[in-house]
């Protein structure tokens, strides 16, 4: 499984990869991934890769990502050329007419990508009344309903308990189960 | 071994937890990305394993590199972490004591950024340690890497010479599964042994010194013929196809041959770029038709080899002279070289027309929403609209998104670039207003002498130290201001208004970065009194970083732009540049984005029309 994080500085990507890390390395599987500090995380485009499985190198070569999770749905777009034939992308959209764009289409199918989007900021504010900082939680239990090995709901869950902070364990939990349904 | 256990640790976790296990008493780093993580880990590790380790947070590397060779000249083991560009600022120790005979292993960790991503330069330090004559490591991942570090410290000690440990940001910020262990490395006791001839860098010694050195390197890179960190793997088909790859380069090809079943290529890995093994490596060169030497960022390994026009590499253009060799790049290079050809399909027609037609671009870095710079960058601005603003290395270098940045050298040219510049002004009779920036890190790291130099040759200009309370571009490390030590011991508090006055600038005064119109006057005030005595001024702008300021000490003033009144003149946008204001193009008016607003409120003093409001009371 090979996978790349995409978002914007402050949205909690490195939190996501580091639960990722930990399921990996709960099942016995080797890891491998890519992390942007400093500079690059200052609102600015930032890029997490993960490798699980023998890997020796730690970034995904274009074409090859078994999924992209994105944080923010322009980052998504211009990722998108990460995944390989008939990976799968999970966005997180506000306005996803732009997702609708032709030539965006004609990429999708050339590849043959299962493009799935969450309305993140939405649900967030209407259905938990949680700030946005929550969106990483949010987005790994929607990565769990996919049923992509091997990011199981059980194993997911307890991970996300492992790497929290105490103190946003709570909220986070919350956010993980309205991703998972929905 | 006591135990062995795998952990997901980041590279420069893996770093510093080897230099634990391997009993390094002494470390101590000045923060820069990718190094900054090192020294926290070293923390961490020695409280988990409970060892005694000093560790240290320097005000510069030069002062770093200088504590950690005096604890390694008493007999311990020590060692020091920098960025790349840091190792220029410690150059000066670097030449001189690489002569030394130590007592105590020493490992410099110089962390490289091929492909700038926070740095301001690409430079490589492996030259380094050729130019000192000090062996060097390129770890190839974060287990080698901790490999590397026990081998260092072991042939540091055998041949009483500091090891220099080059890791690039992809080994220091890749995050994956390695081993670790308990402390395997023995206590080492305290002692300095009076010895003029060993320590004492005068004429009189330099001869023997410069003998040993030689005669020292020589020894290594024979020994560097057998080590286990250069070894080939042989192609199952040999087509007289070789690859020579330092440091992460091998990792990154291994994976591409892997991919595109390339079984007909060998690679050379070389984890001791300097002092190369010559004959290992004259060998390899000699058994293949065609070979590509890969490695980041300068030809370190290529101008070493002594038949260099029979490989492919940067000399003739096989290989790109900047930037990171990403598998995509390596990719291409290999592709090119060998006439072979990608498995998969990489980047895609459609999808670049669609970001085209869409204007995405990469989001560039700015200063977080509520960061008190960015209030000071406008007022800078706005109270001089045609003053020049040197600056300096940190987040403050993010101004330039609001045109207040002029100039970024190193660390310190704030306090000596205005200098130049006011004295070349002055030649020509000519006057005009210099405000330099400087975060209270950076002005503690390397501004004081350019301060210094000022007050002493009469420049006046303004100098504003940007003080939020911490190192924050790197990690929120301590300034020396805060009289925070690692592993919970109280250091001492050095108080910026006491240096500052001390050094008898013209005039000091210190305000709220959140007071926009109170640092204008601030501002305006300095640069009279610095032209009336001649003298240069300082403006301490003071306000903490908001990545350290918890939730409830942080100001609540949630604003709203009044769309009748908002008059669509883009100065929130432009001039203020903050990720909490968006402007809707079709309508022409600005509005909060409350994905990013933290209700800082300081916007509200930007808005000529007045449409920037704080809602009260509904907070």
């Amino acid at each position: 499984m090979q996978l790349v994080i995409v978002g914007i500085g402050g949205q909690g990507i490195l939190f996501a990869s580091r639960v990722i890390g930990d399921l990996s390395i709960r099942k016995g599987l080797p890891i491998i991934g890519s992390e942007v500090h400093g500079m690059a995380q200052r609102g600015g485009s930032v890029i997490s890769h993960v490798k699980v499985g023998p890997y020796s190198g730690p970034l995904v070569l274009k074409g090859e990502a078994d999924l992209l999770l994105a944080f923010d749905q322009d980052e998504a777009i211009r990722n998108m050329d990460y995944l390989r034939r008939g990976g799968t992308s999970l966005v997180n959209v506000h306005d996803p007419s732009r997702l609708a764009n032709e030539h965006l289409s004609s990429f999708v199918a050339e590849r043959g990508l299962d493009l799935r989007t969450i309305w993140g900021y939405k649900l967030l504010k209407e259905e938990l009344r949680l700030p946005f900082g929550y969106l990483n939680a949010l987005m790994l239990g929607k990565l769990a309903s996919l049923g992509l090995e091997p990011f199981d709901e059980e194993g997911m869950r307890e991970s996300l308990k492992r790497v929290s902070p105490p103190k946003h364990l709570e909220a986070n939990l919350k956010a993980f189960e309205l991703g998972l349904r929905s | 071994m006591g135990f062995e256990e795998v952990r997901f640790l980041l590279g420069n976790e893996a770093i510093g937890r080897a230099l634990v296990e391997a009993g390094c008493e002494v470390a101590c780093a000045y923060p820069g990305t990718p190094s900054s993580e090192i020294i926290p880990s070293v923390e961490a590790f020695a409280e988990e394993l409970g060892t005694k380790t000093e560790v240290e947070w320097s005000v510069n590397e030069k002062v770093a590199f200088e504590v950690a060779l005096g604890a390694a000249m008493s007999g311990k083991r020590s060692a020091t972490a920098m960025k790349h560009v840091g190792l220029n600022v410690a150059a000066d120790p670097l030449m001189s004591a690489a002569q030394f005979e130590l007592s105590g292993g020493m490992i410099v960790v110089a962390a490289d950024d091929p492909g700038h991503h926070s740095s301001q330069n690409e430079q490589d330090s492996r030259f380094f340690a050729m130019f000192a004559k000090v062996p060097c490591f390129d770890p190839c991942s974060a287990q080698e890497a901790m490999e590397m570090v026990f081998h260092a410290y072991e042939l540091s000690e055998r041949h009483r010479t500091m090891v220099v440990l080059r890791p690039t940001i992809r080994v220091c910020h890749a995050r994956q599964s390695v081993r670790v262990g308990a402390p395997r490395g023995f206590r080492r006791e305290a002692h300095f042994e009076k010895d003029p001839s060993r320590w004492v860098c005068v004429p009189a010694h330099v001869g023997r010194m410069q003998r040993n050195l030689n005669q020292r390197i020589r020894a290594i890179r024979e020994e560097f013929e057998g080590s286990p960190f250069n070894l080939e793997r042989r192609a199952r088909r040999d087509e007289g196809l070789g690859i020579i790859a330092s440091g992460i380069c091998f990792s990154n090809v291994m994976d591409l041959i892997e991919l595109n079943g390339w079984d007909n290529v060998s690679v050379l890995k070389i984890g001791t770029p300097y002092p190369l093994p010559q004959r290992l490596v004259e060998d390899f060169v000699s058994r293949h038709r065609k070979v590509l030497v890969l490695e980041e960022t300068y030809p370190v390994v290529e101008l070493q080899l002594l038949e260099r026009k029979r490989v492919m590499g940067r000399w003739n253009g096989f290989v790109p002279e900047q930037d990171e060799l990403t598998p995509e790049v390596l990719e291409a290079i290999v592709c090119e070289a060998f006439s072979l050809r990608p498995s998969g399909s990489r980047e895609s027609a459609s999808l670049r027309r669609a970001v085209e037609e869409l204007g995405i671009k990469p989001r560039r870095p700015v200063f977080c929403p509520g960061c008190p710079h960015r209030a000071t960058m406008y007022a800078i601005k706005r109270a001089f609209p045609r003053g020049v603003y040197p600056s300096d290395i940190g987040c403050y270098s993010l101004g330039i998104n609001q045109k207040a940045v002029d100039s970024i050298v190193c660390m310190g040219a704030s306090s000596t670039v205005p200098s130049g510049i006011f004295l070349a002004h002055q030649v020509d009779g000519k006057e005009i207003p210099i405000i330099a920036t400087v975060g209270d890190s950076t002005f503690f790291h390397m501004g004081i002498p350019g301060l210094i130099n000022a007050v002493y040759n009469r420049h006046p200009y303004v100098l504003v130290v940007m003080d939020n309370s911490t190192t924050a571009m790197t990690g929120n490390q301590p300034t020396p201001a805060s009289g925070v030590k690692p592993r919970g011991k109280q250091g001492g508090c050095v108080s910026l208004e006491a240096v500052i006055s001390g050094i008898g600038v013209a005039h000091l005064e210190v305000v709220d970065a959140y007071d926009v119109r109170g640092t204008m006057r601030a501002l305006k005030e300095a640069h009279e009194r610095a032209r009336e005595k001649g003298l240069p001024a300082v403006v301490i702008s003071r306000h903490p970083c908001m990545l350290i300021l918890r939730r409830e000490d942080r100001r609540e003033l949630p604003v709203r732009v009044d769309q009748d009144r908002c008059v669509g003149c883009r100065n929130c946008v432009d001039a203020f540049y903050c990720p909490g204001i968006a402007f809707d193009e079709a309508r022409r008016k600005a509005y909060v984005d409350e994905r990013f607003c933290v209700s800082c409120g300081v916007c509200e003093a930007v808005c000529p029309a007045g449409a920037i409001q704080v809602e009260r009371g509904e907070a």
